[in-house]
């Protein structure tokens, strides 16, 4: 390990110990705790999206998905993007408007039953556990490269600096950390594009008629179908992508941390602009992965790519340059983590023994101590877990998440903010059909089963033909949720009357 | 078919809160369901429509793979097509937001709501 590596890696260290000092001091409130006391301005909160949201898997995963499959890579860039939509035009201000911390206090604020806020917490808890054992694996596996130490003590480094962030700084040191990686994550691929650029004489034209013959897949490289040869697995993945992003709770999270609506929504116009320009440059990462490094030896570093960004920023800018991206890949896998888990320790110690067990009349010092035991709690857990699943493989395990996001949590928030009919039976059926089927799907699929032996968790043949389970489980999931509203007949229409001005007007808040 | 459970909906003191049966059946709210309605579902179907067609036409045909400029085919094209589509239309709905912002107060005042009040 080289000296430069180790000081960008102290000086991040440093700058996020010290923010979670400063920001400690300013965390005596669930409140402040859970949403950083709502105060975080558009801007601040739309790079603290793009923080939460560009993890490993976007920055490392998708560079080394174009290098490798060439256009077919850039379809998850497409998907990430497009989410945003579905998050502003359908999910952000009524959420923003009708809840307080978590999603289950938006759906309750239609039904408040005390099982449909279990549900929800239970579904945002498999969803963070999933997405979390992947993001601690692919980063045990990625510090473990890129600083050369065993994989167990990554997993324990990143395990306990997102423990501090979280326990001692609450969302406001999250946030904060968010957005310091947000700039540097900007910053690094900025500079590895121009030099990209540069080196065509920053001709588009030119580099395109390079990649044409730069790669083993010839002019196919170019176009789509290099990886992705089955259409409707092509499809289903795109909806997990699409629908996912507005299901997933430490991204749903992020809107409780600005004042009103109006900030939310700015927020998510920032955050658009950013992932946006961001993933526009993931072409030139993975074009420029392919054409300086070769896929050789981004195959031969990980068999999935991940290094791609890291070699090529050696190719170009030397061992200076590659650090940085290294330190850059630390702080990104460093906010991610603490994200998610504020969102679980929201999800339990907010919902499940706040509302539930202490029926919303825990103390403010019982809620703080609740949040602060859940979070260690939840990030116990899932370094134990990470710990164990080592040679598991991780991409399925992401997808699960989209996909459980998309089927369990989108059905029931379309249809509580939407849906007139829409009762307490419905909001459970919905939640439980969506977790349930995709769980049981991806569990049938080519992904965990495999007839070759030791390429997949179970040898045999996979039941169901899907790798991404989303095509059906997320119809599922809006199909359980009317099948149960149906079956029951139970209608509060003044209820409804009520979540539909609230939400869309912004008045007569929960405050 | 009405049937309402008083114990489960009235938990939060109903005498401090407002007749919301009352606000949501008022010109000036419906006025702006209407308006929200009339430009939401449309850019939703569009949005969704073009992405999910996209999948499609890569799976099922080749016609993107043609060159649209020199070696750049019409797959990126499009790819880059959704890209500033997403930016459009959240330009678009910024602008749009900030009318139905205006008429949502106006409900709001309409009604006497005041922030911090209720609740």
């Amino acid at each position: 390990m080289n000296p430069v590596v180790i000081i960008l890696f102290l000086i991040i260290v440093g700058m996020t110990l010290a923010i979670t000092y400063f920001a400690a001091k300013k965390t005596n409130t669930a409140s402040e705790f859970y949403t950083a006391g709502g105060g975080l301005s558009g801007w601040q909160n739309g790079l603290a999206i793009s923080g939460d949201y560009l993890s490993a898997a976007s920055f490392l995963g998708i560079a080394g998905a174009i290098a490798l499959y060439g256009f077919d890579g850039f379809l998850f860039s497409i998907g990430y993007l497009v989410a945003y939509l579905v998050v502003l035009f359908i999910v952000a201000e009524p959420l923003r408007n009708l809840g307080k911390y978590t999603l289950a206090d938006m759906i309750n604020s239609r039904f408040n039953a005390k099982k449909v806020r279990a549900g929800a917490a239970l579904s945002s808890i498999t969803i963070v556990i999933f997405y979390m054992i992947a993001q601690l694996v692919g980063a045990g596996a990625l510090i473990q490269l890129l600083f050369d130490i065993p994989y167990w003590v990554a997993v324990l480094l990143v395990g306990i600096m997102m423990t501090i962030y979280v326990l001692f700084g609450g969302m406001t040191a999250t946030s904060w950390v968010q957005i310091i990686k947000a700039v540097l994550l900007m910053a690094g691929t900025m500079i590895i594009s121009f030099l990209v650029l540069a080196k065509f004489n920053f001709n588009i034209m030119e580099m395109f008629t390079f990649m044409k013959t730069a790669t083993p897949h010839g002019a196919d490289y170019l176009n789509p179908g290099v990886k992705y040869k089955v259409p409707l697995d092509t499809l289903s993945l795109m909806i997990a992508l699409v629908l996912g992003t507005a299901g997933l709770p430490h991204i749903l999270m992020r809107f409780f941390t600005v004042r009103d609506a109006k900030t939310a929504r700015s927020s998510v116009m920032w955050a658009t602009w950013i992932v946006g320009i961001f993933y526009v440059m993931t072409i030139f990462l993975g074009f420029g992965a392919a054409a300086f490094v070769g896929q050789d030896l981004i195959v031969s570093t990980n068999p999935a790519g991940n290094m791609a960004a890291p070699l090529l920023a050696q190719a170009l800018g030397g061992d200076l340059l590659m650090s940085f991206v290294s330190a850059v890949a630390f702080a990104t896998i460093l906010a991610v983590v603490a994200g998610l888990v504020l969102s679980g320790a929201s999800a339990f110690a907010h919902d499940i023994y706040g509302q539930i067990i202490k029926k919303g009349k825990a103390t403010e010092k019982q809620q703080m101590n609740a949040a602060r035991y859940a979070s260690v709690g939840v990030a116990v857990f899932s370094i134990i877990l990470a710990l164990g699943a080592q040679s598991l493989n991780v991409a399925f395990l992401v997808s699960l998440a989209f996909c459980i996001a998309a089927s369990a949590n989108l059905p029931v928030i379309v249809y509580t903010i939407f849906w007139k009919k829409f009762n307490t039976a419905g909001a459970l059926s919905s939640m439980i059909t969506g977790l349930v089927s995709a769980l049981i799907l991806v569990s049938i699929s080519p992904s965990v089963m495999n007839p070759v032996e030791g390429a997949a968790l179970i040898t045999g043949n996979p039941i169901f033909p899907l790798t991404n389970p989303a095509l059906l489980s997320v119809p599922l999931g809006f199909l359980g949720g009317w099948i149960g509203t149906m079956l029951t007949k139970e209608v509060n229409e003044a209820k409804f009357a009520e979540v539909k001005v609230k939400a869309n007007t912004g008045g007569f808040r929960q405050l | 078919m009405v049937v309402i459970d008083k114990e489960k909906s009235d938990v939060r003191e109903p005498s401090k809160l407002p007749d919301f049966a009352l606000i949501e059946k008022s010109a000036s709210f419906q006025g702006l369901m209407k308006k929200k309605k009339r430009f939401l579902v449309p850019s939703i179907l569009l949005f969704l429509g073009l992405y999910i067609l996209f999948p499609l036409i890569i799976s099922y045909t080749d016609v993107l793979n043609t060159s649209f400029i020199g070696d750049i085919s019409w797959s990126w094209v499009y790819a880059l097509g959704l890209f500033i589509m997403t930016w459009t239309l959240v330009t678009v709905y910024m602008k749009k937001a900030a009318e139905f912002d205006r008429m949502a107060e106006e409900t709001l005042k309409e009604f006497n709501y005041e922030e911090g009040h209720n609740q």
